[in-house]
């Protein structure tokens, strides 16, 4: 009896361990960039109509990307009617605010937004391990004592998605979909730990 | 050659003439004031069609959207944009109703004093009344064929929204025509008003979501 409740503990501790991301799989170390270029077209302005719906409150908007140069990028979200409500801007990973309307204005709600639209950006990023079922290749990274899960088509060669997690569990989810010339026509985020969830449609 | 210097010379006198702005005097700025208030009063609606470009100094090009603009007095204005996205708001009874290509959601506007003075204003930008001296500092201009009354923010929320405000008036009915919002950072907002029809009937119907 004892035995098994110590089995029972064991198992129990070994599934809240394991992320359901890679759970199974078999990994290798490696040394590899892996790029995310759905925004590295210095030539584009990107502009989605965005969908937010956070605890089941709805605010819509326009989120605009641009890459300034090599690891720059600004990122505004303005409302329908062009009214800034925040214009961030990602410098070598030197993080800036240029203007957060005042109601938004908390170091919590800054840094959550932050998280989100870095992962979402940022181009290049080193991969230490890759993991491999039966679609993608999953190359794991690490960001601001996160891991970040890039899944790597094996057949289009696309970015499908980004999984954020921290060593037991998953955060965010970033999916790119209806791909065309390196432009994500439709991408989602969502997280896992809290009820919020954003949707993103190319204009154009 | 010559003919090059000529084109070059009308170019730039064109362009001298087409952004030729004057001041307009005391008496002459009350006189148009009074004139916008009173086309203000007498309008019981508006309907037109719009287009609206969003300038951000870091995009290669503006942000183009078109939409209709409905006005009933005193305070219904649904406002929608059909190009390159649908969406609609609808101000009524101190609140917003919002669809959002389908989603649909309102805002009430007794419990948010920001969004409160936004409708306010977009109210007021759109009849052209937007005189109030204690919220901004006006000036008066004549811009090529159109009268151009700018609106300087003194309040300090505001300002940290919009700078300034430069309402577009017609000459000869005196009503909107473009308005521009200027924000702290230079970017800036303009809607320009086409097709425009004053005081044709229009249904209560059309302020539902």
């Amino acid at each position: 009896m004892r035995y098994l409740l110590i089995n029972i503990l064991f198992l129990s501790l070994i599934s809240c361990a394991s992320l359901s991301t890679t759970k199974n799989l078999k990994t290798t170390s490696i040394n590899k960039i892996v790029e995310n270029s759905y925004f590295s077209n210095i030539e584009l302005d990107y502009v989605y109509k965005a969908k937010i719906n956070v605890n089941n409150n709805n605010i819509g908007g326009l989120l605009i990307v641009k890459k300034i140069k090599k690891k720059h990028h600004r990122v505004v979200f303005t409302t329908e009617f062009g009214n800034k409500i925040f214009d961030f801007e990602f410098n070598n990973n030197v993080f800036k605010v240029n203007s957060i309307m005042e109601q938004l204005n908390k170091k919590i709600v800054i840094n959550a937004l932050k998280k989100d639209f870095q992962l979402l950006i940022k181009e290049f990023n080193k991969a230490t391990n890759k993991f491999n079922d039966n679609t993608h290749f999953i190359y794991q990274t690490t960001l601001n004592k996160k891991d970040n899960y890039y899944f790597i088509n094996k057949t289009t060669k696309n970015l499908d998605k980004i999984v954020m997690a921290s060593k037991h569990k998953e955060k965010v989810t970033i999916y790119f979909k209806n791909k065309k010339n390196n432009i994500a026509k439709n991408i989602q985020i969502k997280h896992q730990n809290f009820n919020m969830n954003m949707q993103l449609n190319y204009l154009n | 050659m010559k003919k090059t210097i000529l084109f070059i010379f009308i170019v730039v006198l064109s362009s001298l003439i087409a952004n030729s702005q004057t001041k307009l005097s005391q008496s002459e700025s009350l006189v148009l004031k009074n004139k916008i208030i009173k086309t203000s009063k007498a309008t019981k609606t508006i309907t037109n069609n719009f287009k609206q470009s969003k300038h951000l100094s870091f995009l290669s090009k503006d942000i183009v959207s078109y939409g209709k603009l409905v006005f009933k007095a005193p305070d219904l204005i649904k406002w929608t944009y059909n190009k390159p996205f649908k969406y609609s708001v609808i101000f009524k009874d101190n609140q917003l109703f919002i669809n959002d290509d389908g989603t649909k959601s309102d805002i009430d506007l007794s419990a948010n004093k920001a969004f409160k003075n936004l409708n306010n204003l977009i109210i007021q930008s759109v009849k052209g009344d937007m005189f109030d001296d204690e919220k901004f500092d006006i000036s008066y201009f004549k811009v090529s064929t159109n009268y151009m009354i700018r609106f300087v923010s003194k309040d300090k929320s505001l300002k940290s929204f919009i700078k300034e405000f430069e309402l577009t008036f017609d000459t000869q009915n005196y009503h909107v025509l473009n308005i521009k919002m200027i924000e702290s950072s230079e970017d800036y907002t303009t809607i320009t008003f086409l097709d425009q029809q004053i005081n044709k009937s229009v249904s209560d119907a059309i302020f539902i979501n």
